[in-house]
Formats: C-alpha cells, structure tokens, sequence
C-alpha cells in the first residue's frame, strides 16, 4: 500500500470528505449471534469474572428476583455476536474495510480504542438471540492527542432480538493514529507510555542468593557472613573464600555507605526505567560493597565519596530494591 | 602458579582470512564463518584436508563440525572452545599452540564470525535473559534489577573510579579513540576508512552512560576472522612469512567477575590482565620496551588505559600521560591499534586486532610501523581474559 | 469483597455514598480466562509472544471483560434487584498481569428510580478504566 500523507489544507479538506462520506453507512447486512443467550456461557462468563450475583445462576433466585428469571449479565452484551475463534472470511465488511484502508494509507495506522457506551433495552434473558447492525455515527477531523495526531471514528451498533426488538446500543469509539505523532518523547512518557512500562528485570534467585531478596522486601539489607570466620562477603556465594565453610548467615547492614563509584545511564533506554538512571557502586560501612540505585538525588549532583544511607524502594509486589539517599553531613 | 613454561617460540601463525567488515552482511553467520576460515586457509597456501584442530569462542554459534563438512576439511583431531566473550581471542591461539606442540594436531585454525549488528546486539545488553537459578544468571541478579544492563555500563562503573583515582579525564579517553580514528582512515578494510574524529567530536558525541560519550565506545559489526596456527617448522615451508608465536596467555584474577569485578580492594586496574603480562613476560624474556607496536583491546577507550600500565609501558596511573602528544599513533612510541581497532576497523570480537599484529610482524599493515620485532595483542578487558606476543622469525 | 445479597432499595442510597472499593489482582490467568469466556480469542489477551511482537510488553484485558468487571463492581453493591441501565466507559491504560486494579465508586446522581454511579478502575499505571454506571433500583 502506498502512504499519502495529507498535508496541505486542500489535501487534508479532500481526505476528511472521503471520510465523512462513510457517516451513516453500514457495515453489511445485520449479523446474528452463533447461539441465543444460554445458561452455559453465561455460567463461563460470571465464573472468570467472579460475579457471584445469583440472578444469572441460580433459577429460584432469578425468579424471585426482578429480573423474573435467568439473564445475563447485561454487560456480557457483545460476548452474544462474537465471531469466534475460527471467524469466517466474510466476518468483516466491506465498508469496514474501506474506511480502514483509507486511514492506514493516510499512515493512521494505529488503533486504540478510546470509548463505549452500552444502553439496555431489554433484558438479556435465556433464550434472547441477538443480531447486530453497525452503522458509522461519526469520523471526526484531525485532531491532536497524547498518542499522536488522528481521526476518531464512532460506531453505533444495534442489539435487536429474534422479534426484531431493540435490545441495546453500543457506541464504540476508537482513535486512528499515526504512531509517533504524539507530544513530546517526555510528555508521551507521562500520558501514554506508562501503559507500557514493564517490571524490572527480576534477580535470578538461588539458594546461594535468596536471603538478599527475602531481606530486601522486609526492609533489611542483609550481608553473608561466614559463621566459621565471621568474613562478610557479597555478592554471596556458598563458600568462604577464607576458610571454605560452607556454613554461614547473615547479619542486617547498618545501612550507611558512601559512593564508591556511580554511571549515569542514558542509552539504551529500556522501558522499565526512567532515564537519565543512575545507578551506583555503594561501599556499606560494614566493607562490602553493592550495586543499586539513588533515591533523593539528581545525577548531575552525585559524587564519589558522597555518604548515602539505604532506603528500600517497592518497584512491585514481588519487588523490593535497596537505594541509596545522600545524607547530610554536620561538620 | 608458574610463570615459566615451555612454549616461547613455539608455534606461528600462517595464515590469515577475514571477510569485509559491515553493518548488514546480507549472509548467515555460517556463511562468513566458512568465508574467513577458508580464506585464511588459503592465505597459509593449504589445503582444507590439511586442517586438523579447530577453535573458536563459546559465544560463537559455528559448530567447528558445521565447518569442517563445508570446506571438506575432513577430520578433526583437535576442537575447543573458550568461555567469556572477547577475552577468548587470545586464548583460542593458546589453545592451538599447546595442539600443535603436543602433536594432537598440525594445523590449528582458529576463528570467530558473527552477525552482530544486524544479528543479535551485544550493546543492547542482558535485560532479555530469563533469570534462571544457575551461577551465570545469579550473576546478573546484582546488575539487571538496577538497570546496569549492558557491557557500556558495566565498564563505565569502572572508568569512573580510574577518573576519580588518578585525575584522569573523558579527554584522556577520547586520545584512545582519535587515535583508533586515525589509523581506521587510511584502512580501506575499516568500516571507518577516511572519517577520522577531532577530540573536539569525541567531546560533543552523546552520552551513552557518563562517563563514556558515543565515541567511547567501538562498533557493532558484522564479519568474522580466522587464523591458521601450526609449528615454526611447518610453517616455514608455506606461503607466507612465518609470524612467530612467542608466546600466548590467559588470565583470570582474584575475585574475577564476568564484567564486575567491583568487590576488588581496588577496581582501577586489570589484575587478570597483570598475570598475563606476568606469563608473557617471564617466558619469552621480553618486556615493554621491546614492543614496538601493540593492539590494545579497545572495546570502551577507558580500559586501554590501564592495560598500558599492567604491561608496564607505564606505571600505575600514569597512562593518561603515556598516551599524550600522539605516542599511541603512527610515529609515536607506541602505536596502538594500527588496523583502526575495534572503534575504527571494527568489532570482531579481538580476533581482527590478531591479524593486524599479524600484519605487522609480515610488514604488510597498511599502517605499517617501521623496524617490528614484536607485537602485543590483548584480548577483551574485566573478563577472564588473553593476550600473546608475536614475533619475526630469526 | 462480598455480592450483597440483601440489595439494595432505591431509598437506600444517597449522593455521594462510595461504594466498597475492589481489588482485583490481575492475574494472567484471570485475564486470559476472561478473554475466553467473553469469546475473545484476539491474541494480544492470551499469548504474551504474538502480544509483545504486536507492540505492546504483554497480554492486557479485553475490553469485553473490562465492561463486564464494571458490571460486577456495581451489583456486588447493588444486589440482584438492581437493572443496570447503562454503562458508559472511557479506556486508558491497559490491564496487565501482575498489576491490580482498583475499582472505586460513589453515587453521582438520584432521579425517578435511576441512580448514576461515578466508576474507576486504576491500575499502577494509571486508570485504566472511568465511567458511569446507571441503574434502576426497586422502590418502596
Ligand atoms: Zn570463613
């Protein structure tokens, strides 16, 4: 496919036409459900929720209730017409398809979706068999987000029943976008990017290693220590280079250090961090010294030889890092 | 440990093949692999049935047996592989020394090939690496979590403290690299041939982790390189003039970590790389002064430092000084890495600053140093480590 | 947090009344579960390969479930009397594993036997989710 970016007015005034042509289509004949609304997929359904209303259950509850007898949940609404695992060719529409390649061409090629909005009608009881209609409601003109520049297109789609019934609405709204158009690389940061932060690289743990960890999360930064000749020593490991004991234990840091030496990492940047990262080579008190981060402090304003006094930081639930903040010193 | 032993003088190089230096190879790593082994093959004017060992890196992905039936080199009485990254160059050639003098084998090549900028990226580093309960991965536990990821950052720690020790500065860094520049420009096989740097570029190119800018730190390239290893007697009846093995080494320290090694009472030297200076020097009976050319593994510039001073070109801390005023260059005292380095020619992995000590001892560097009897070659630094002497035949 | 059995009468509620906040651990399992039961068989909610090499760093919650833990949010304090009437919801920040969400609620408005609740879902990332909810609830 080749991409024509509308760029001058004219040209954008001429793409917006061909779009705004498509308000008030539809998108092919209605489409029916696979099945009606059934006890068995709706017991699926509240099961992975864990919605323990017994109306959508539980027959004598259903009918004492006001509901009259089982229904599904009514926000399991589009769950009636999906197409499935296996769809069939023609499951999307032509005029779908049109308005997306049209878009796409223009280099919108991304997709979020931004909005819904479900009225009920009626109630989704056991036995009701859904249709759809979609129409296009509305695509917009330009407009600049946080994601990038793009065109937001609005859908109705029509629930009606077996007796042609309305049932229920759906207006689905999603953002067409061209990737990369968004505010500056920081505020995308702020806005949109933080949906896609991933944990930290988790620690490989062993036997060897896991009391640093276990300690970390309660708060305490641990040292091994050799239970034969009391040699502290990090990283861990299961003998004592001293002695060759394998037995050993641990004692909890003071937490006092200062800056043996400290990076400023710009590139490459990985999502799971914020950038410029700091990341120091801490000596304890104790004389051993560790890797970890600064809480506190501005790169620009580290230095070697600095006193710093560990804090723990709670990346997540299954995470918990020791970091170091400059302290103060009274002379 | 002995620092003595019998291998002084007692194998050569023979031969010498790699393929362009690139981006994007457009080829399988095998396939380059299979083109440096059979050019350096040829250069030595052999046969491929005449090859019988082979060696390469652990973190090399061409089996030995994968090339060996592509080139009908036929069987193979020798095959080893040596562990942590760049610090293997060296030793690959000690491996074949001590094949071809114990006579489990008479023609050793020995090779490196990757993909490795347009293939897997050694600079993106280790945050990838599915934190599996073994020592090598438990290793990265103190790093990973913390955001020190790659090999930039790792050494930078280091580069760091040498600063802060000894006064020296990002300027003193950038020496490095002017210098791997300027020998890249007039090298039409460097990926840098005709673009030297000022210091002034190096001082303006972007940080990657402070305190190391852009220009600190070499290339990712694609290419491979190979080399035949065979005994002085052999060797003397081949194509080429026979390049003496003095002597090859290998070294790991007190305390060694993979890239780490920051739990040392100090951080600011190479102790791996002192023993192995140890060795060279002890049993071949030279020292620095009779190196007249060397290439200095040059993988981030702040290490070249104090690998100048564990050879003893220069006392501890003093290399800042050692290297002003164009020593590292052509015409200086010591002109370091005259095929451009790992900055300037490219980054395989050392085993390209082999083949240019190879090419001085033959006098067929394009920036050929004038009156070498010896060259130093050294392998990657704050790994278990490598490095050899080479000589002219007398 | 409990369904509330008893339910609630059209009297019961005021404006400004919260309702009980829900924590919902996001599992991965709970996210493909519920990908599933919802006939959704997209690969972005249930293989984290096809999910990162499509952009994003992992599997995330379908919008089916997201309106369908809406739902769920509001009859766990409404009981089973209650008609949702609609849902009306603005999308943020995906739902991945290993997160939790929040769901935090309060009455917004009470009119003619409807009652709009005020819904947000957030996540360590931000909100995933913010609406309104209207209801019918039974009176006298
Ligand atoms: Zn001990």
């Amino acid at each position: 496919m080749t991409t024509t970016t509308p760029t001058t007015e004219d040209e954008k005034a001429a793409f917006l036409a061909k779009l705004k042509a498509y308000e008030g289509r539809t998108y092919g004949p209605p489409m029916r459900g696979p099945d009606p609304v059934n006890q068995a997929m709706i017991r699926h359904w509240v099961e992975a929720i864990g919605d323990e209303n017994p109306v959508y259950v539980d027959p004598d509850a259903a009918a004492r209730s006001v509901h009259g007898g089982i229904v599904a949940p009514p926000v399991s609404l589009q769950a009636w017409v999906m197409r499935g695992f296996r769809p069939a060719a023609s499951a999307t529409s032509d005029v779908q398809d049109e308005i997306m390649s049209l878009l796409n061409g223009a280099g919108f090629t991304s997709v979020v979706a931004t909005n819904c909005e479900q009225e009920y009608f009626k109630e989704l009881h056991v036995g009701t068999h859904l249709s759809t209609t979609t129409t296009v409601e509305s695509i917009s003109e330009e407009k600049a987000t946080g994601l990038g520049v793009g065109h937001f297109l609005t859908t109705l789609v029509r629930y009606t029943d077996e007796h042609d019934d309305l049932v229920a609405t759906m207006r689905f709204r999603i953002l067409k976008f061209k990737p990369g158009t968004g505010r500056s690389a920081t505020q995308a940061k702020t806005d949109a990017e933080p949906a896609t932060r991933p944990p930290r690289p988790r620690p490989a743990v062993t036997q060897d290693n896991a009391f640093f960890f276990e300690g970390a999360q309660q708060h305490k930064l641990l040292i091994q220590r050799c239970s034969s000749c009391g040699r502290l020593r990090h990283p861990p490991g299961p003998a004592c280079p001293s002695c060759r004991s394998y037995d050993w234990d641990t004692v909890e840091a003071s937490g006092k250090a200062t800056v043996y030496s400290f990076v400023v990492n710009h590139y490459p940047q990985v999502p799971s961090f914020d950038y410029p990262l700091a990341v120091g080579l801490f000596e304890l008190e104790e004389g051993t010294r560790l890797v970890a981060n600064f809480v506190g402090v501005e790169p620009d304003a580290i230095e070697v030889g600095m006193p710093v006094q560990v804090e723990f930081v709670e990346h997540d639930a299954e995470l918990t890092l020791p970091a170091f903040r400059p302290v103060q010193v009274t002379a | 440990m002995t620092e003595i032993n019998g291998l002084k003088d007692s194998a050569a190089i023979a031969g010498i093949g790699a393929t362009e230096f690139s981006k994007s190879s457009g080829r399988s790593e095998m396939r380059l692999a299979c083109e440096a082994v059979q050019a350096a093959i040829a250069d030595a004017g052999l046969q491929p049935s005449q090859i019988d060992g082979m060696v390469t890196f652990s973190a090399d992905t061409n089996p030995e047996i994968e090339i060996a039936r592509n080139l009908g080199i036929g069987e193979l009485s020798f095959f080893s592989r040596i562990h942590h990254g760049g610090g293997a160059a060296c030793g690959t050639i000690q491996q074949a020394v001590l094949a071809v003098n114990s006579g489990v084998a008479d023609y050793v090549v020995c090779y490196r090939a990757f993909n490795e900028r347009s293939g897997r990226r050694f600079g993106t580093g280790v945050q990838d690496r599915p934190p599996s309960p073994t020592a090598e991965m438990a290793h990265f536990s103190w790093y990973s979590p913390f955001g020190l990821l790659t090999p930039a950052q790792w050494v930078a720690m280091f580069a760091r403290r040498y600063m802060h020790e000894y006064g020296a500065t990002s300027e003193d860094f950038g020496a490095i690299a002017v210098a791997d520049r300027k020998h890249a420009a007039t090298n039409p096989s460097a990926w840098f041939y005709e673009q030297p740097i000022t210091l002034e570029d190096h001082q303006s190119s972007r940080w990657i982790v402070e305190p190391l800018h852009l220009l600190d730190c070499c290339q990712e390239s694609d290419g491979a390189q190979a080399m035949v290893v065979t005994t002085p007697e052999r060797a003397r009846d081949l194509a080429q003039p026979t390049v003496i093995v003095n002597n090859a080494a290998q070294g790991a320290g007190v305390d060694q970590d993979m890239m780490t090694s920051y739990y040392r009472p100090s951080i600011t030297g190479l102790p791996e790389m002192g023993l192995i200076a140890r060795q060279l020097w002890n049993t071949t009976g030279l020292g620095p002064d009779d190196i007249q050319t060397a290439v200095i593994y040059d993988h981030f510039t702040p290490l070249a430092l104090p690998q100048l001073e564990e050879f003893g070109f220069c006392a501890r801390g003093e290399a800042k000084d050692f290297i002003k005023d164009g020593a590292i260059e052509i015409g200086g005292r010591l002109p370091i890495n005259t095929h451009g380095g790992q900055l300037g020619e490219a980054y395989i992995h050392g085993m390209n600053g082999i083949a240019e000590g190879v090419r001085q001892v033959r006098g067929t560097s394009v920036n050929q140093v004038p009156g070498v009897e010896h060259a130093l070659v050294t392998a990657g630094t704050m790994v278990p480590t490598s490095a050899l002497v080479l000589g002219v035949d007398r | 947090m409990t369904f509330n059995a008893t339910g609630l009468r059209y009297d019961d509620v005021d404006v400004g009344d919260e309702l009980p906040p829900l924590d919902l651990p996001l599992t991965r399992s709970l996210i493909v579960a519920t990908a599933i039961a919802s006939r959704d068989y997209q690969d972005v909610h249930h293989d984290p390969g096809l999910a990162q090499e499509r952009g994003s760093k992992d599997i995330f919650m379908n919008i089916l479930s997201t309106n369908g833990f809406v739902g769920r949010f509001v009859t766990d304090w409404a009981g089973p009397d209650a008609v949702l009437k609609k849902v009306s919801i603005r999308l943020g920040a995906p739902n991945y594993p290993g997160d939790t969400m929040r769901m935090t609620g309060s009455v917004t408005k009470k009119a003619d036997g409807l009652v709009e609740v005020a819904v947000r879902g957030a996540n360590g990332l931000g909100d995933h989710v913010s609406g309104t909810v209207t209801l019918e609830l039974p009176r006298d």
